[in-house]
């Protein structure tokens, strides 16, 4: 048995655990540098907010509505995020952390003292609740792709709250008979709207296609999600478990950039934040992708990204740094209101299977890279960074609407009134 | 600016220290007052309602959500939009001061009511801490 338990609306969640002024109000949570909507609780949900909207386009109508607006405080969330997950290792000796609010578990040989998977969602549900203020949502599946799905029916659908479990025929059919196509996991927007055209609207009209013809018509991938959807394990843990294809860093700035300098420097250390996740899972990129753009809201709006080739796979800052130095003149345009900036590592390798070429060297310092990894852990990230990263700062985040960082900072903990 | 501290070591080997195999973990505070970390939350007390308990304005408290919840407990809760510490009275749905000249408070159906944990220690600062001063109610 395979679960997935996750946050409700994590990050408007988060909070509202330390401000109980507005527990029974609205709530959205705002993007990096305010730019748009990413979490919406279920309260502000009843008001039909678009999620992913930009912030300025429906600030009106959030302000008609009286919702509570706050800037991402990742301080909080990656907090309270350890605590939830901490609780919910105790229910499972086999967990895997899939995403800040997410959490796999597997359960083997727990049949024998398991014998109500919704009394034990519910049990687990309880204690995160009661231990961090955390609501989530447990679904259970005999495979992952139907745990994904229990845990949408979970937190969706009518009748569930908060737990669903998928064990045999009759939950399974009124399960994905009442999820949409693109809710399936790993079906995205692009490949439903091709589904749909072929009629295949819900997760059961999915669940009901030949997986070989699944196969032809669009990858092994479909096929796969249509055998999980029958209760056909395929995706081995390890691959639930598996390390990121492309590692992106990019964002939006506080403020719009003109000068050069600050677009490098913004850059460089997205170059940092990249290295340091490759250097985590253990990968090399052969190919990044570099790019800078206007705001589309701009007349004329600009965009240039550009693709750098390594020569030898690299995970190392400096080298990649030294790529953004080679292209900034081409990414940057005098008078050009620069709006945000990123790096994507596209092509990734793993670090233990490398060929030796016998031309070139590698200019990667593993041991830098190492002590500059181990110094940035223990003291804090930007503790140690590359030179031109520093050379202005101005572009840091805007968090206009943020709390107080309530458990990591004593200038921030609750006031409790004794009155 | 940060401080990163490294020792120095002479690299020359003398005796071995005798006390060496008898080293024990340094006793931490921590480990003594915080019995569920993942559930536990440290709030600045603000107000002379609790002083009989020896809680006092400025008060740093330990609050501790997995910690069950008995009436006589001094609790910290959320009620009608803010963190409140009381002694809790569950027959009666009663927040009561420590100190007399405080009335109860009944908690009805309609006000807005949740018991956030117990306080398991509270801790009294003597001389100011210069971390705190940002939020201690001017």
């Amino acid at each position: 048995m395979f679960a997935l338990v996750d946050a409700v609306a994590f990050y408007a969640s988060a909070e509202k655990v330390f401000d109980p002024s507005i527990r029974s109000k609205p709530v959205v949570v705002l993007t990096n540098n305010d730019g748009c909507i990413c979490a919406i609780c279920p309260i502000a949900r009843k008001l039909n907010i678009p999620k992913f909207q930009p912030y300025f386009k429906i600030k009106n109508y959030l302000e008609q509505h009286h919702v509570v607006v706050r800037s991402s405080n990742y301080e909080l969330y990656a907090d309270l995020s350890e605590r939830m997950m901490t609780v919910i290792n105790r229910f499972c000796d086999d967990h895997y952390v899939y995403s800040i609010d997410e959490s796999f578990l597997r359960f083997t040989g727990f049949s024998k003292i398991i014998n109500d998977w919704a009394d034990y969602g519910h049990i687990i549900r309880r204690a995160v609740w009661r231990e961090t203020g955390l609501p989530v949502g447990a679904g259970f599946g005999t495979t992952p792709t139907l745990a994904k799905a229990a845990n949408h029916a979970a937190k969706k659908l009518s009748g569930y709250n908060g737990v669903a479990v998928i064990n045999d025929e009759k939950s399974r059919k009124e399960i994905l008979m009442r999820m949409d196509v693109t809710d399936v996991w790993g079906i995205g927007s692009r490949l439903g709207k091709k589904l749909k055209l072929m009629q295949i609207n819900t997760a059961w009209d999915l669940a009901c296609q030949n997986p070989k013809a699944m196969r032809r018509m669009f990858s092994v991938v479909v096929e796969r999600t249509v055998s999980e959807l029958n209760g056909i394990a395929c995706l081995s843990w390890d691959e639930v478990k598996q390390d990121k294809k492309e590692i992106y860093s990019t964002r939006s700035f506080g403020e719009r950039v003109t000068d050069l300098t600050t677009l490098k420097s913004a850059l460089v250390t997205h170059a940092a934040i990249v290295g340091r996740k490759l250097r985590r899972q253990k990968s090399l990129t052969k190919r990044i992708v570099i790019f800078a753009a206007s705001s589309p809201h701009e007349e004329e709006h600009y965009k240039k990204s550009l693709l750098y080739e390594f020569p030898i796979p690299t995970s190392d800052t400096s080298v990649i740094a030294k790529a953004v130095s080679a292209v900034i003149d081409e990414i940057y345009k005098p008078n050009t209101r620069f709006y945000r900036c990123g790096i994507g590592a596209i092509e990734l390798e793993s670090e233990s299977f490398q060929q030796a070429d016998m031309f070139s060297v590698s200019e990667d310092k593993p041991k830098m890279m190492k002590c500059l990894d181990t110094i940035n852990k223990r003291y804090g990230v930007g503790t140690l960074s590359i030179g031109s990263e520093k050379l202005t700062q101005t572009w840091n985040m805007k968090r206009a609407f943020l709390s107080p960082h309530y458990t990591t900072r004593w200038t921030d903990i609750p006031i409790i009134k004794c009155d | 600016m940060f401080v990163i501290p490294i020792y120095i070591e002479a690299g020359i080997s003398g005796f071995e220290s005798p006390a060496a195999e008898y080293t024990e973990l340094g006793i931490s505070i921590d480990e003594l007052i915080i019995k569920h970390p993942n559930a536990t939350f440290i709030g600045l007390a603000s107000g002379q309602s609790m002083q009989d308990v020896g809680i006092f304005d400025g008060d740093l408290l330990v609050v501790d959500r997995a910690e069950d919840v008995s009436s006589g407990d001094v609790v910290v809760a959320s009620y009608n939009g803010s963190f409140v510490c009381k002694i809790i009275d569950k027959t009666n749905r009663l927040l009561i001061s420590a100190s007399k000249s405080y009335k109860s408070v009944y908690v009805s159906p309609e006000d807005d009511f949740k018991l956030e944990g117990v306080v398991t220690t509270s801790i009294r600062l003597h001389k100011n801490k210069i971390e705190l001063s940002r939020c201690l109610p001017s």
